[in-house]
């Protein structure tokens, strides 16, 4: 089991910049687009196998699935919805690599009702990065509110950030900065909304959920 | 149900994968309009007339916001057709603006074409042996989605009936909905676990169990697997060899025409048509049926 996790994440290391470097090399500075394409994939890969080779018990894997099913359910409400919220906090309590699995899926099956496209592995990559750094920091996020709220507002703000260099990228096949600032501007209220929901919900619903969840574990022994 | 997503999960993930892969890559506006052509020919194949309209109604100005405002944002080119601001707007960049919304718009299109044909059933098949885990969480988080909504209405009209916060002020409709909420997560999760004992006493995860599949691999989907990889390759040849190069800066170059080039065209085309022709194939075969009746 430890060798195939050595495995996942030397795909990660050696892969990730190989696969920058030979974007760039085939389709030069237009190439960024598909070499950060080759990333979200190769992450969300590295993840997924990795997940696989975890000694997770499959209790554990329906409660993560209970979690995407919420976020999902979550997103339907327009504009102000806790999904990224949801998925913060189920990677405080069950860890960063379910926290990134949470996301991800949370991304594919959303856009299940949604709509796939060409974004779905990039809001895979995403919001997977989202739950895997929330899982990271979970004991100063559970200690702390106001580290909580200020990462809430980041991960909302670098969200919409991230993905409006990939419009960017993609409309202009290179990073056009008149056009990035253009997009910046007419999504500032989207970003501001983002960085704003995302905080108030962690507030609101991380005590509860975490509450709930803590108790899931203790009770049933995950 | 269309004809197309009746082919095997594989057929119909390679097809995806041979019409996808050239239309994101091959910078050709033959590839980019060919690509166009034959995902507005699925889509109009496999969806009704409502969706066809509101869909319309969506790309096209989404095609023509982007191919006006490339020129705007980017000064490339040599033909400068006007000045605005003191910036040229040059026929290079109005040209590229077109065709990379040509691009974008059949890639979305595709998207939308493949998002019906291949559902979350075709994945869970196509991921099940490789990723039983991942695909455990996709299964059950797809089924937990409108088992939550059932949940929330039971619970929310059992809250109602006991008279709880049932006035219609905002505060007590607030109330009940957080009310609601927290003991619909509570039950959920409290369901998950007992679900993953009921699947551990029925044997899951032991060795030698099988997975749950309806899909067969027939001679029709082996040929147009074969049909659409060889396909593919030819036009991968083309493009790695060069012959499909266009240049839109500084100058818009001819339209490639070389043997190879026209070869790669052709093989794209095919590719492009296949769904269509498997769609059409069905309905021809309807109204044979039919007309011996």
């Amino acid at each position: 089991m430890k060798a195939k996790q050595i495995i996942s994440y030397a795909i990660l290391l050696l892969l990730v910049p190989a696969a920058i470097v030979l974007g760039f090399l085939i389709f030069g500075s237009g190439g960024f687009i598909y070499s950060i394409l080759a990333v979200s994939v190769l992450v969300c890969a590295a993840f997924f196998l990795s997940f696989e080779k975890s000694s997770h018990k499959s209790g554990v894997i329906l409660i993560l699935a209970v979690m995407v099913a919420l976020s999902v359910a979550s997103r339907f409400i327009p504009y102000v919805n806790p999904m990224s919220a949801l998925i913060i906090i189920t990677a405080m309590y069950f860890g960063a690599q379910a926290g990134f699995i949470t996301g991800a899926m949370s991304a594919l099956v959303s856009n299940f009702f949604f709509s796939q496209g060409p974004w779905t592995p990039f809001q895979m990559f995403a919001w997977g990065t989202i739950g895997f750094i929330a899982g990271l920091l979970c004991k100063p996020l559970k200690k702390s509110k106001i580290l909580l709220a200020l990462f809430g507002a980041f991960s909302g703000i670098v969200f919409s950030l991230f993905m409006d260099v990939l419009t960017v990228l993609w409309q202009d096949g290179y990073f056009n900065a008149s056009r990035y600032l253009a997009v910046l501007y007419t999504a500032l209220p989207f970003t501001a909304l983002y960085a704003v929901t995302n905080t108030v919900f962690l507030l609101l619903l991380s005590r509860p959920i975490g509450n709930k969840l803590d108790r899931i574990k203790t009770k049933y022994g995950l | 149900m269309s004809a197309y997503s009746k082919l095997h999960p594989l057929t119909c993930l390679v097809g995806y994968l041979c019409i996808l892969i050239p239309a994101m890559f091959i910078k050709n506006p033959v590839i980019q309009l060919t690509s166009l052509l034959g995902s507005v020919l699925f889509l109009s194949v496999i969806c009704d007339r409502k969706t066809i309209g509101s869909d319309l109604g969506f790309y096209i100005p989404l095609f023509v916001l982007m191919a006006v405002t490339n020129p705007l944002f980017s000064h490339n080119g040599a033909t400068p057709l006007f000045f605005m601001n003191g910036n040229p707007v040059t026929l290079e960049a109005v040209i590229y603006g077109i065709f990379m919304s040509v691009m974008i718009t059949s890639v979305l299109l595709w998207c939308k074409c493949y998002g019906i044909i291949i559902n979350s059933d075709k994945i869970v098949y196509l991921f099940g042996k490789s990723l039983p885990k991942l695909s455990l969480l996709l299964s059950a988080a797809l089924k937990f989605i409108p088992e939550l909504k059932r949940r929330f209405r039971l619970t929310s009209s059992a809250q109602k009936t006991l008279g709880q916060y049932s006035t219609e002020s905002y505060t007590d409709r607030i109330k009940r909905m957080c009310g609601v909420f927290s003991s619909v997560i509570g039950w959920s999760l409290e369901n998950a676990v007992e679900k993953n004992n009921s699947m551990k006493a029925r044997g899951y995860g032991m060795p030698g169990r099988s997975n749950y599949s309806i899909f067969k691999m027939t001679a029709a989907d082996k040929t147009i697997s074969v049909l659409y990889i060889a396909c593919l390759s030819l036009t991968l040849a083309g493009a790695f060899t060069g012959k499909l190069y266009f240049s839109y800066y500084p100058t818009v170059s001819g339209i490639p025409d070389s043997p190879l080039a026209l070869a790669s065209y052709f093989s794209y085309f095919v590719c492009a048509m296949i769904p269509i022709i498997v769609e059409s194939e069905e309905a021809i075969r309807w109204k044979y049926y039919r007309s011996k009746i």
